[in-house]
């Protein structure tokens, strides 16, 4: 099996694809920093001055962690779906999984190795997402004054591990949708295409059985968007991007929400494998 | 000695339907240690469908196919160990090198070497390519790549669905002379085909199937003789046919013009010479028509289908 996750980031290492999804990531960091960086300059009519300092607190350290996390997390979704959709689906598409399954004949390692390989990935993005974000957190925090190193301390530390750590576990549900679907189809284009749709689709349900009463307005609950809010770090800049509501979730229940919907996502993709054949 | 310890494949009443379809339809051969053996069929015969229920792609409907005496259901990873397999479509990863595409398979398989990838590069004539991305290469170089990796762990059994598809005919000639060295180093070897030419030149036993069923196998000499015929020339060709029809063993008799082409045995041809000159029906041209391996595969097929 160890030999089957150093493949698979062998070929993630040597594909294209990888490395302009992290280009995509670091270039969406550094637009959204001085974007907003240039908002906060000279900011329109009518923003109050709570509303700014709000805004200047998470271009700086320790705020700008929450920011640097929540980012991470919502564009990291959007470009792990990708990745993930395609890393199963294009195997269908060049017929290379027929050249793996011939060498190694136990299908559920192809799925574990797979997954794991695409959740170090996203580790390793997450770790430059943090780099990017602090090298882009010293430039603003300059801007802006100076850099309080005072404001670095242990705890804070301690906290942003554990943050780096529910922002991974946030993408897992994700990641693991979208090579169900990819799995299920086939093509990178079904997992691509189930994923994005899930999540922009859910963004959209979650928004108006908020405004519904009774027990559809429970529904949100017990859908992955509002679970992966309750559990992320808060920030200005996820408003909009990540499903509302959820704020009201306890981590427990988030927790236990999102590992069920992994399970789903991976029992499924795992039985669905095995017992489909592979033909041309 | 027992039989069974010299088989290499058995395949026992395989049967896979897809929904209505039924792919291959009960059947049953066997490859024996050490011979290169031939896959026949038209298009849409089950050919590669039987393929995959060998490499466990394709789960059978019922039946079974056992490898080295072990089944493929319950021992695949173990079966695999020893078998080389190229499927039909090649399925390769085309951001990667010929060789990156080798060196990754060589990592999932475990136990193969550099000097192996490159020695297998050399053997199918890929060396000083082998950088090049696989996406650049022609489809010959890509079948060739395919064979390569078949070859990778050196196995004992090695599998190969239509090996000259794309190639030119020094290719072919190539990889034909690749696939009878091999023979010769003691591989097994199961070849899915449509050339009949190549099968006929490289395989000793053959089995044809059309329509997911087995229509008949066994030694390719043996095959094409099931199929000899006389072509003659006579004077009264009208005359020699009713002669000829009244001979109880005279399988069949087919006129065109002037020449008559005789279903029968090879000892019975001065027979048919002496028949006709005591009817005063002279022969002007007598010989045996060669049977090839596509005569034989042509004839069987049709008439299955008619």
């Amino acid at each position: 099996m160890i030999d089957m996750i150093r493949a698979e980031l062998f070929k993630l290492r040597k594909r294209s694809m990888t490395w302009i999804l992290l280009i995509i990531l670091a270039t969406f960091f550094c637009l959204m920093f001085f974007a907003t960086y240039g908002i906060i300059s000279s900011p329109p009519d009518g923003m109050h001055g709570v509303a700014i300092d709000e805004i200047k607190a998470s271009l700086q350290f320790p705020g700008v962690f929450n920011t640097i996390f929540s980012t991470a997390g919502t564009i990291g979704t959007l470009l792990m779906i990708i990745l993930g959709a395609s890393s199963i689906g294009n195997e269908y598409g060049w017929g290379s999984i027929r050249q793996v399954l011939t060498r190694r004949g136990i299908r559920y390692h192809f799925v574990i190795s797979k997954l794991v390989s695409l959740i170090i990935v996203a580790f390793i993005g997450l770790l430059i997402s943090v780099v990017i974000g602090s090298i882009l957190a010293l430039i603003t925090s300059n801007l802006l004054g100076s850099v309080n190193w005072d404001s670095i301390t242990a705890s804070l530390i301690r906290e942003q591990l554990a943050n780096f750590g529910w922002t991974l576990f946030a993408l897992l549900p994700y990641i693991l949708m979208a090579t169900f679907f990819a799995f299920l189809g086939r093509s990178a284009i079904a997992g691509i295409g189930g994923g994005l749709g899930f999540y922009f689709i859910e963004s959209i349900a979650v928004s108006l059985l908020g405004q519904a009463g009774g027990w559809l307005s429970k529904i949100p609950d017990y859908l992955i968007g509002p679970n992966v809010t309750a559990i992320m770090p808060p920030s200005p800049f996820s408003q909009g991007m990540l499903p509302s509501a959820g704020t009201s979730l306890s981590t427990l229940h988030a927790t236990l929400t999102l590992t069920v919907y992994c399970i789903v996502f991976l029992t499924a993709s795992l039985y669905m494998f095995k017992k489909r054949d592979i033909t041309a | 000695m027992d039989n069974n310890a010299d088989l290499v494949v058995r395949t026992e009443h395989l049967t896979k339907h897809f929904g209505k379809l039924v792919a291959v339809d009960d059947l049953s051969l066997e490859v024996r240690k050490g011979e290169i053996f031939g896959f026949l069929g038209p298009n849409g015969a089950g050919k590669s469908t039987t393929v995959g229920m060998m490499l466990g792609l394709v789960a059978p409907t019922s039946g079974k196919v056992e490898i080295f005496g072990l089944d493929t259901q319950l021992h695949l990873p173990q079966i695999l160990k020893r078998v080389g397999a190229m499927t039909e479509s090649i399925g390769f990863y085309p951001y990667l090198s010929g060789e990156n595409n080798l060196n990754y398979i060589a990592r999932i398989t475990g136990g193969i070497s550099s000097t192996r990838i490159e020695k297998v590069l050399d053997l199918v004539e890929l060396s000083g390519r082998e950088k090049d991305k696989f996406s650049t290469y022609s489809l010959g170089m890509k079948q060739r790549l395919a064979i390569a990796c078949s070859l990778l762990s050196d196995p004992e059994f090695i599998v190969l669905d239509e090996p000259t598809n794309g190639l030119d005919p020094a290719g072919v000639k190539e990889i034909r002379e690749l696939i009878i060295k091999l023979g010769h180093e003691g591989k097994t070897i199961f070849l899915n085909s449509h050339l009949l030419h190549e099968v006929e030149q490289i395989c000793e036993r053959v089995a044809i199937i059309q329509h997911g069923k087995m229509i008949t196998q066994g030694p390719v000499k043996d095959l094409m003789k099931k199929g000899d015929l006389l072509q003659l020339q006579v004077t009264e060709p009208e005359k020699a046919m009713a002669v000829l029809n009244n001979l109880d063993w005279i399988r069949s008799i087919v006129r065109e013009d002037d020449k008559l082409f005789i279903d029968v045995n090879a000892e019975r041809y001065a027979q048919i010479s002496a028949v006709l000159a005591r009817e005063d029906i002279f022969i002007t041209e007598m010989r045996a028509k060669d049977n090839t391996l596509e005569d034989f595969f042509l004839e069987i097929t049709e008439e299955r289908t008619n």
